[in-house]
């Protein structure tokens, strides 16, 4: 029984990290015309309990986007300097999608093998409520 | 009757297997976005069949221990970031381990059966 309990733990760990890139995607495209706003990430790394591996995923902390924010020519913008440009986002809609698809894809296989080990787990209790 | 204590150690033997590599493969899926994991399988069941070599004592390293060992799969394309996991690949795994869990618990169950017939009782 052991090794279903530890395989929930480890499927949840897995939605849960998930769930959080996925967020972070929805962030990320709410603020794709935000002045300044750099892209956010999140790294997926082996969870590591007393000095063993859980097998089970944790979140590394938030990363922004590096590099140059594009400058955007507006000068009727409340931003603009003396040249008429502004800073915008350095988010690109094409890769948050695209990183969205996958972030749901892992998520709905997460899902499925939860449901298959708990299956498994109602199976084996109904031989003992025999 | 004296075949049947034999029988139901094969099946609980079948479906603690199965249970652990689908444990296995739940590892795999959680991870399938983690950079540099490799993904594991294990062998597939076996009897023992008495002649295999065993591990007597916990402080022997080498011998099968009564945990079940998992192997790192090789032969698998992966990803620029190193990770090896491959989700259809693995939720039909799942699949397979689902399918002899529930062959050996059905196996365990008619068993059981069987057994309560010779006893007269139903």
């Amino acid at each position: 029984m052991a090794e279903f309990s530890d395989a929930f733990g480890v499927l949840s760990s897995g939605m849960r990290g998930q769930s959080q890139r996925l967020r972070h995607i929805a962030e990320n495209i709410a603020n794709v015309d935000t002045p300044g706003y750099r892209r956010k990430t999140v790294e997926f790394r082996a969870e590591v309990e007393q000095g063993r591996r859980t097998g089970g995923i944790e979140t590394g902390p938030v990363q922004l986007r590096r590099g140059e924010l594009p400058r955007i020519n507006d000068p009727a913008h409340p931003m603009a300097d003396a040249e008429g440009y502004y800073e915008g986002s350095n988010v690109e809609l094409v890769t948050e999608l695209a990183d969205a698809r996958e972030a749901q894809r892992s998520y709905e296989a997460n899902l499925k093998m939860f449901e298959q080990v708990r299956r498994m787990s109602t199976q084996l209790m109904d031989i003992l409520k025999r | 009757m004296n075949e049947m204590p034999a029988i139901f150690g094969l099946a609980a033997g079948a479906a603690r297997h199965a249970a652990n590599r689908q444990a296995v493969i739940a590892t795999n899926v959680a991870n399938a976005d983690t950079p540099g994991f490799r993904a594991r399988d294990m062998a597939p069941f076996s009897v023992d069949d008495g002649f295999a070599p065993r591990r007597t004592r916990p402080d022997h390293m080498s011998g099968q221990g009564t945990a079940a060992r998992s192997y790192e799969m090789r032969d698998v394309a992966a990803d620029p970031n190193g990770n090896s996991v491959d989700l259809e690949d693995q939720v039909m795994r799942g699949l397979e381990a689902a399918r002899m869990h529930d062959r050996a618990l059905t196996v365990y169950r008619s068993s059981l059966d069987l057994m309560r017939a010779a006893l007269g009782r139903r």
